[in-house]
């Protein structure tokens, strides 16, 4: 009996699915992005070679599956990628007829988008391009294109390329206990404070560096000139 | 200068592959050419100066240094200001201080397209939903990518290209008129756009203490006159040791 049941557990999907997913997720996410659902044609999109390899063969599967990723779903794709991938590994389980149902995938889906959309938009927009800015900036003002904007786009690029591709592996390889355990220990926190502080310093400097006001009101301290 | 109708039209196409959404440098990578700084450059070497059009476009990315756009909206449009404005900047010969007091206006009017876009777009997943009810996964697929790439394409390419194209007299023209202290009360109200996107980011991050450290990096970076690289790194270990020291603190004692 024990022995039916693990090969009964053996993945149905290779790890070039999973890949093959990040990629159309990738480029793909947003195409159809939209005021009622935002990303759900995305993550149908994302999904659709995964979903025809576990329920291709049973078309009331594959209509139940297409109905459940129809629903709103929104949140930052590099960051919040690792709940598709998540997703992806329950949609895994259940084809090897585990009992997970709509409400569990959606509530979970849904649960974390935002959480993650909000930690993903703070790294993502509100730091690390502030911070790569702040460098490549100066340079493209002095018409230095190199250093300038193909140091930006390249280096914005490979990172959160990276990032992104190593949560979702994490994100599939880890489940939903992953994920949770992720959320729920001190890491998290520890990641966010440490870019919060560091951006806001770093956003601070940008202030004083490209603001550029001049007052004719001129207050001596010192010696120092404001 | 004058814009010749096929630039135009390619600066229409940069403009295009500069919003959330179109596929084809995935959508990291058009988040980094929505950035002024880099289709600015890409605008001027349309233009045939990519030098000039990098110095405008780093200019114009100023009011949009701390950009965001969270939760599907979007309250400027930086890929307008950047490539519209380079263009017309360019093709009127201005500062590129003024150029960012012009191509700020032309980003809000990015919004319009914007909005045009998300909800138009609504149409196509009524017909996914459609589909999705008869199992037809393909149909959605292709419905997901190319009627909304192709409305996008139409409604950034057109209005874009023709403003290019018939708008470089029409700047020119108001540039003149402008000469004189009216430019100078632009170029100083571009100096101070910066202060708004960075105002917008700030509220987005809200963190502990953020205020504190925002004031102290503009202390540090007033008074030290370092350059950005070294601050970043100084940011770097004061956020490291507050950090350790708030969260132990907050965890009652054990780090």
């Amino acid at each position: 009996m024990e022995q039916t049941a693990e090969i009964k557990k053996e993945k149905l999907l290779t790890k070039k699915d999973v890949v093959k997913a990040f990629w159309r997720w990738t480029f793909f996410s947003h195409a159809n992005y939209n005021y009622e659902r935002l990303q759900a044609t995305g993550v149908v999109h994302a999904f659709s070679p995964i979903l025809k390899k576990l329920y291709g063969k049973d078309e009331d599967e594959m209509k139940s599956a297409l109905e459940r990723h129809m629903q709103f779903f929104n949140t930052e794709p590099s960051f919040g990628g690792p709940i598709l991938a998540m997703t992806i590994a329950m949609e895994e389980e259940r084809a090897q007829g585990a009992d997970i149902n709509d409400q569990t995938i959606n509530g979970l889906k849904t649960g974390l988008m935002g959480p993650l959309a909000g930690i993903g938009d703070t790294l993502w927009q509100g730091t690390l391009i502030p911070i790569l800015l702040s460098f490549t900036l100066p340079f493209g003002a002095k018409g230095n294109i190199f250093m300038g904007p193909v140091l930006f786009f390249a280096l914005h690029w490979i990172i959160m390329t990276v990032i992104a591709y190593f949560l979702w592996i994490q994100g599939y390889e880890q489940g939903k206990e992953g994920i949770q355990k992720m959320m729920a220990g001190g890491r998290l926190s520890y990641i966010m404070t440490f870019s919060q502080t560091l951006g806001a310093i770093v956003i601070g400097s940008l202030a004083a560096n490209f603001v550029k006001i001049a007052t004719p009101l001129r207050s001596c301290l010192h010696e120092l000139v404001l | 200068m004058k814009i010749s109708l096929i630039q135009a039209v390619l600066i229409g196409v940069v403009y295009y592959l500069g919003i959330n959404g179109t596929p084809w440098l995935s959508l990291v990578g058009t988040h980094g050419w929505m950035r002024p700084l880099v289709n600015g450059t890409v605008v001027g070497l349309i233009l045939g100066d990519p030098v000039q059009g990098c110095i405008i476009g780093a200019a114009i990315n100023l009011p949009y240094l701390a950009f965001i756009s969270a939760g599907g909206t979007v309250a400027m449009d930086p890929a307008l200001a950047g490539t519209l404005g380079t263009a017309l900047a360019m093709a009127a010969k201005v500062e590129p201080a003024v150029a960012v007091t012009l191509a700020v206006p032309i980003g809000l009017l990015g919004t319009l397209i914007w909005v045009a876009h998300m909800t138009v777009d609504i149409t196509f997943v009524h017909m996914a939903d459609r589909a999705a009810e008869e199992g037809k996964i393909d149909r959605i697929n292709w419905l997901h990518i190319v009627p909304p790439q192709l409305f996008l394409l139409l409604i950034t390419v057109v209005p874009v290209a023709l403003a290019a194209y018939l708008g470089a007299d029409a700047v020119e023209g108001i540039v003149d008129a402008l000469s004189g202290r009216p430019l100078d009360v632009l170029s100083a109200i571009g100096g101070i756009l910066p202060a708004l996107g960075i105002a917008m980011n700030l509220r987005a991050m809200n963190g502990k203490g953020t205020l504190l450290f925002f004031t102290f990096g503009f202390m540090l970076a007033t008074y030290s006159g370092l350059p950005s690289v070294p601050i970043a790194v100084f940011a770097g270990i004061i956020g490291y040791v507050f950090t350790e020291l708030y969260l132990k603190d907050k965890n009652g004692g054990l780090a």
